[in-house]
């Protein structure tokens, strides 16, 4: 009583004569694969095709923000971001900025200086972390995470809010920096430092690391260039391309700073860059805090547009809270268009608007840096082994809610 | 295309060192989590946590319905009694002829299931009516209970964990983040 | 019928090895604090507190009770297109014979009347290299990508690894000129501990440890990041729970061959002695501390090291392990022939 009611062949997966791929599904259920599904060709132990499904966090962004007021993309965008908040609530507010033609007063530049590079920080903490759980080192992965809490901490005193701050609007920020702000960040800056010496003796040395990145993923600088990937990826295979050098924005101006730049282009080179980043971005916040400027935190145009109430509570709060006057409900700018760019801690953030003098945009057009790094593991993954697969997407530090928008 | 100049450093020191440093922090651990419920955090003043309005200031404008990014207010209808109190509106309904006409109004409700906390409404208030507490983790335990009603929504929030030891985050350059008791 | 009284008193004793004292009921001791012992060191590097919450008085001891009760009242799933027998059998056929080496392994000074024998390294080395054949069935019997994946690897490190193995232990067996446990441990007490006398088969006998029960840095085929849960995606319920505890009591034999071939066995203790008081439990003891004390040193590792990718594995395990192994023997060789 053993007669089989089908053929196996039916349901087993048997190839037939003459193939030798077997197709893996790294899908949404996966431990290494993130939000997206990966359908991978594997012959042996060699990738011979992949095939990226994404759009499976895709939350309509673009499609909300055309039918919602100007001032309520800020969340929205926000959200989307979520390791790197800052730095899409700045490309926004540039871009909107630009259509409404006003300058945010020097100390609100810097303190979105300030602002961006303690989450750049803590995005490259992200990053480092992933990849540690990827190749299978947990410790480095409770540690990026671990660390990140002393800066998010900061970030929580100066906006009140530890991850989707909401911090700047069209004209300057919201909040001035609160009194004992400066040693407190200067503890944490140094205690980062130490740690970095940490990290380097357990990721960044270790021969098992070095086993597994060397010489993984390389992409040398044309190539770099031909597949259009961006940020710390396009650094580490030899490209000097930054967008704070190239069209700098904010107070990048006036800050020394420089911008490491690697040349094998191979998966340990991107391990590394990250961790040079967050040493020049330390750099940064020191400058940024030893020369802020006084004055206002939000612009002319605006602060005069506030009511009595709401300039007392200007000049009478702690922190120098700003209350919005009454047209950023109906934000209206005059029918034109903008492009604002910002290099965000996975890459450059490429944002579009455009206006036709009714309260909701037109067209709200953005592209995020992990959407342009799609090639990374669609084009550079094929050739290598079935292993070097969650090497190269953690080396490439790829968010998928942040590709999908 | 591989680079063939980059040879492997010397494997002994690299794997004492790093067996080195994780034996360091097993003897001396450094913990950075939190044993919640029975420690939980104390936020600092400007945390942006559950709130409510100051019923005498409010005027009922509804800037703050327009602003709010995900529409999480509503405004309800409410009548200002001549003595200054706000009732709700069928209660105004009685008036002995010839008095002095009550006012209607609007006054704001929160509906917690969809507001994000981003304090747009506080920032667009024109008469700045709203009174914030940092009061984070609050739990509801029917669906019913996220939009509550005027009258619930004018009581500040108070901690939900009860008996617990507060403590405030304060950065240590060995640690990183010191828990210190709050006073 | 005078004979018959000692013959149940042995019996009994046997029994009592076997299954208790460090049979069956000390490895499934063993298996569990270390299991609890792993996470919590983990944590201790990681900055966070490890498993606190199940039993909070005595620091979350009692974690890996409740974890093993919850997967004892899962429901098991088989899916519909595996082999039912070899998908039921395989776990626990598997944990069997990770558990037999035990039989040939003596703790102490202590002679089995059921199992005697004076080729006991011999067998019980021989006995570990039984259990990944089940391994192996267990990937395939499953009828998952995943599992087959990770049995293939697991199929190609077994081989590349048994040569050092066997090398490393015949380097020591040069060295006692014996193939029994007793006569090894008594030249240890007689002269220096087996760690000193080959350092480097000591280590090539760790690596191997390492590879074999699959910590960390060779935790290849049970990979979280690459498939999904290696060899076990496909199970569930207590069969799930066989197969995450299988490689400690895996590690507890290799440990306890580590204790006696190079860290002296029951060193302190005289080499000889009877009854079982002072021949099975004291000298018990002590092996199983030397053996607690190794296991930790190897759970440790998961808080230091990613994992190796597989053909870094096979490689090592054919070029640098081999070339370590055949120094190891050769050094065994001049020590054998020159000093002693």
């Amino acid at each position: 009583m053993s007669e089989r009611l089908y053929d196996i062949s039916e349901v087993a997966n048997i190839q037939p004569e003459g193939e030798r791929e077997i197709e893996l599904q790294v899908g949404p259920a996966h431990p290494g694969s993130g939000h997206m599904r990966l359908k991978v060709w594997v012959d042996g132990d060699i990738i011979t095709k992949v095939d990226a499904d994404i759009g499976f966090v895709h939350r309509t962004s673009e499609w909300l923000s055309e039918r919602r007021q100007y001032i309520k993309a800020i969340p929205i965008v926000e959200r989307i971001m979520l390791p790197d908040t800052v730095h899409a609530n700045l490309a926004y507010v540039l871009a909107l900025e630009k259509l409404l033609k006003i300058e945010p007063p020097p100390r609100a530049n810097y303190l979105r200086t300030l602002a961006a590079e303690l989450n750049r920080i803590t995005s490259h903490l992200y990053g480092i972390g992933i990849f540690g759980i990827f190749l299978g080192s947990s410790t480095v992965y409770m540690w990026a995470f671990g660390d990140r809490e002393p800066f998010i901490d900061l970030m929580e005193m100066l906006t009140g809010a530890r991850i989707t701050n909401s911090y700047i609007i069209p004209g300057g920020v919201r909040w001035d920096m609160p009194k004992g702000f400066r040693e407190r960040a200067e503890t944490t800056l140094q205690y980062m430092e130490k740690r970095l010496e940490d990290y380097n003796d357990i990721w960044a040395k270790n021969p098992v690391v070095e086993a597994r990145t060397v010489n993984v993923g390389v992409v040398d600088k044309n190539r770099a260039i031909k597949l259009g990937v961006v940020g710390p990826n396009l650094r580490a295979s030899g490209v000097d391309y930054d967008t704070r050098k190239a069209s700098p924005y904010a107070a990048y101006k006036d800050i020394d700073f420089d911008v490491p730049k690697m040349d094998h282009g191979d998966a340990y080179d991107r391990l590394l860059i990250r961790i040079e980043e967050i040493r020049q971005s330390i750099r940064i916040i020191r400058q940024v805090l030893k020369d802020m400027p006084d004055g206002k935190i939000i612009a002319d145009s605006i602060y005069s547009q506030l009511n009595p109430v709401m300039k007392k509570v200007y000049e009478t709060d702690g922190w120098h809270r700003v209350m919005f006057p009454a047209f950023f409900n109906q934000i209206r700018p005059p029918p034109s268009e903008s492009v604002a760019r910002v290099e965000a801690g996975r890459g450059e953030i490429f944002f579009y608007l455009k206006s036709n003098g009714d309260k909701y945009p037109y067209r709200f057009r953005w592209v995020t840096p992990s959407f342009r790094n799609l090639p990374f593991l669609t084009d550079v993954a094929v050739g290598y082994r079935l292993a070097d697969l969650p090497a190269i997407y953690g080396s490439v530090d790829y968010f998928p809610p942040e590709a999908d928008r | 295309m591989v680079d063939e100049s980059r040879k492997l450093r010397g494997n002994v020191e690299g794997n004492a060192r790093a067996l080195a440093k994780a034996f360091k922090y097993l003897v001396e651990p450094n913990r950075m989590t939190l044993d919640y419920p029975a420690e939980s955090m104390k936020l600092g003043p400007n945390y942006r946590g559950f709130f409510t309005v100051d019923d005498k200031k409010c005027i009922g404008c509804s800037m703050c319905e327009m602003i709010c990014p995900p529409e999480a207010i509503t405004m309800v209808p409410r009548i200002v009694s001549p003595t200054g109190e706000t009732l709700p509106a069928e209660q105004g309904a009685k008036q002995e002829p010839g008095a002095k006409a009550a006012k209607k109004t609007k006054r704001p409700v929160v509906n917690w299931g969809r507001c994000i906390f981003c304090y747009f409404c506080f920032e667009i208030c024109p008469v700045d009516a709203f009174i914030r507490s940092n009061v984070h983790d609050l739990a509801f335990y029917n669906d019913a209970d996220y939009r509550p009603s005027y009258e619930e929504f004018l009581k500040l929030p108070e901690e939900p964990v009860k008996n617990s030891k507060k403590v405030i985050p304060k950065p240590d350059m060995k640690r990183g983040i010191k828990y210190e008791p709050a006073p | 019928m005078m004979g018959l009284l000692p013959l149940i008193i042995w019996l009994i004793q046997d029994l009592l090895y076997l299954i208790v004292f460090p049979g069956l009921i000390v490895a499934l001791i063993l298996v569990i604090v270390l299991i609890y012992l792993e996470r919590k060191i983990a944590a201790k590097v990681q900055m966070r507190f490890g498993p606190l919450y199940v039993s909070r008085k005595i620091g979350g001891a009692l974690q890996s009770v409740a974890d093993l009760l919850r997967f004892s009242f899962q429901e098991f799933i088989a899916p519909n297109g595996s082999d039912s027998l070899a998908f039921i059998m395989a776990p626990g056929l598997m944990f069997a014979f990770a558990l037999m080496p035990l039989i040939f392994i003596p703790v102490g000074p202590y002679y089995s009347y059921l199992f005697p024998s004076a080729l006991t390294i011999l067998f019980s080395v021989a006995l570990i290299t039984v259990r990944p054949i089940y391994e192996i069935i267990v990937g395939w019997a499953s009828d998952n990508k995943f599992s087959f994946i990770g049995s293939l690897r697991e199929a190609f490190l077994v081989i590349s690894y048994e040569i050092p193995m066997f090398l490393s232990v015949i380097s020591m067996l040069i060295i006692y000129r014996t193939l029994n446990y007793m006569p090894a441990v008594a030249f240890q007490e007689a002269h220096l501990p087996g760690i000193i006398l080959n350092p480097i088969a000591a280590i090539v006998f760790l690596i191997v440890a390492i590879r074999s029960t699959g910590r960390f840095p060779f935790d290849i085929t049970e990979a979280d990041s690459e498939l999904v849960m290696g060899l076990f995606t496909e199970y569930t319920a207590l069969f799930f729970g066989i197969g995450m505890a299988t490689p400690y009591v895996e590690l507890y034999v290799f440990s306890l061959i580590f204790s006696l071939l190079f860290l002296g066995g029951w060193s302190p203790l005289p080499y000889h002695a009877t009854g079982l008081i002072a021949g099975l439990f004291l000298p018990g003891i002590v092996v199983i501390i030397k053996s607690f004390i190794v296991m930790t040193v190897l759970v440790f590792l998961r808080a230091v090291y990613p994992r190796y990718r597989v053909d870094q594995a096979i490689r090592a395990g054919w070029e640098r392990i081999i070339y370590l192994s055949i120094i190891a023997v050769i050094i065994s060789i001049l020590e054998a022939m020159v000093i002693w």
